[in-house]
């Protein structure tokens, strides 16, 4: 018997720039940002300015007592579950042992928390609503989703800030080439645009100020005018399947989950490394036993940190090697924001575009490209492209936790 | 409205279910509402009403009526009744 191949048959989007995968990809595809001045109720005295936020109304898909009960993060992870659920078409009624949940968020129930401490601290009132706790605890909204869908196959919530979505993904795929699981529901999901997470960020000074023209154009990554990253909000997920139990039930196969490449830099709590980062990008390709060149697009963690970018170029071109000049490469943060914990699993999403649909998404605003990030960049705008053989997703993050994920054409 | 009424009011938007169909004798577990859920609630008649259930007679309620009871003593006693 061969090594088991893991297929990708659903996925699902609730992101600042389109709540589907289809809206979240036109978004991309149009180079269009959800970042924008944030309002005052949520920036209150932070100093932040702006951010991206989900045009989100929990009664589109909750009853009023039942979104009352579900922190914001796991009220996108319910709906960007679902929708890789019903695009999956994956029935479990019959095998609900065989069928999981790996999810990554960088804080859970943030705003729950948030609320719970205002309370108790700013009003001096300490009867608290007796579900704060699960609503508020980290592993809430993955449990939700198992709990909502009686997926009662392995079950790990990672929370590595950055990369935790990514790492679910890579976590979920190897469950499945274990023959732990048939498939995995596997996401991530962020919601902190609070005040006081807001101010916590403020003081790391790694936040980018509105762009006096143009809030919308804020984030910049890899472009010389970059001044930090733009934090957002949202949900991604997929199922996975074993892709011959999926090719024998007639799914619909978007594409191959094939490699993963997973490191710690172990230097510092949030320096970025190069080494760390390239040990991950090429054990991604070692174990999808692909050449560096045929990668057809990379997705970069991208943040547009001053020394992030630089970091994250230059372990590109040493990973790659000679590939790597004709690699294109774009950070589509400049859309959507950093999701943190959803970002890895949001990013997944967006770098599945060149597979899906020929397109390469743009790093939106990119006009003047850092000559310290040597790349082929996507800049500005969306271009047509052959589908490539595979694409490239990173994900680095504070704690020094890389992950690198590698998609092919199904 | 009475407190019976008022108690299967918050029931019915607490946890989705017809106030009319509400049976106030029936266990809370055969109307789907299980312990962490049934403590939330109690939260919210807690607020409704401006008073207080003890953990102790807490444990006696089994039913809607049982509550109704508590409630509606523990309001006597406040003078609210």
């Amino acid at each position: 018997m061969g090594e088991r191949r893991v297929a990708v048959t659903g996925a699902g989007v609730v992101s600042p720039v389109g709540t589907s995968l289809d809206a979240f990809h036109a978004a991309l595809c149009d180079a269009r940002s959800g970042i924008g001045k944030l309002p005052a109720e949520v920036t209150q005295s932070s100093g932040v300015q702006v951010g991206a936020l989900v045009d989100w109304d929990p009664a589109a898909l909750f009853k009023e007592a039942e979104a009352a009960n579900l922190d914001r993060a796991s009220q996108f992870a319910l709906g960007a579950a679902g929708q890789a659920m019903a695009s999956s078409g994956l029935d479990v009624a019959d095998r609900r042992e065989r069928v999981g949940v790996y999810w990554g968020t960088g804080m859970g129930g943030a705003t729950t928390l948030e609320g719970a401490y205002k309370q108790v601290y700013g009003a001096g009132e300490w009867r608290l609503r007796p579900l704060t706790v699960v609503m508020a605890m980290n592993n809430a909204a993955g449990s939700n989703i198992a709990v909502r869908h009686g997926l009662r196959g392995p079950f790990a919530n990672f929370a590595t800030a950055c990369s935790s979505s990514a790492m679910a993904l890579g976590e979920a795929m190897q469950a499945i080439m274990a023959g732990r699981a048939d498939a995995m529901v596997v996401g991530g999901s962020e919601a902190l645009l609070t005040p006081g997470t807001l101010a916590a960020w403020q003081a790391l000074r790694t936040l980018a100020p509105a762009d006096g023209a143009d809030a919308a154009a804020s984030c910049k990554p890899f472009d010389k005018r970059r001044t930090g990253l733009v934090l957002g909000e949202g949900a991604a997920a997929f199922v996975l399947e074993d892709e011959s139990l999926a090719r024998a039930r007639g799914a619909t196969i978007l594409a191959l989950l094939t490699g993963y490449g997973n490191s710690c830099d172990a230097t510092h709590m949030s320096r970025p490394d190069r080494e760390g980062q390239i040990r991950a990008m090429r054990q991604a390709l070692v174990q999808a036993a692909l050449p560096p060149d045929a990668i057809g697009y990379i997705n970069a963690h991208g943040t547009a940190t001053a020394v992030g970018d630089v970091v994250e170029a230059e372990a590109i071109n040493i990973a790659f090697g000679a590939a790597a000049a004709a690699i294109p490469v774009s950070s589509t943060k400049s859309m959507h924001g950093h999701l943190l914990g959803g970002a890895g699993a949001l990013e997944f999403a967006a770098a599945l575009m060149p597979l899906l649909r020929g397109v390469l998404p743009p790093t939106a605003y990119l006009a003047q490209a850092d000559p310290a990030c040597k790349l082929r960049h996507v800049p500005g705008e969306a271009q047509r492209v052959t589908p490539p053989r595979a694409v490239m997703s990173n994900s680095f993050a504070f704690g020094g936790s890389n992950v690198a994920l590698v998609a092919q054409r199904a | 409205m009475d407190t019976l009424a008022r108690i299967k009011d918050l029931a019915s938007k607490e946890f989705s279910l017809d106030a009319s169909a509400l049976d106030p004798a029936a266990p809370l577990d055969t109307l789907g509402i299980d312990s962490l859920s049934f403590i939330e609630f109690m939260f919210k008649v807690e607020e409704e009403f401006g008073v207080s259930v003890s953990d102790e007679d807490l444990k006696g309620i089994k039913t809607l009526a049982d509550l109704e009871r508590h409630v509606a003593s523990a309001l006597a006693t406040a003078g609210k009744g």
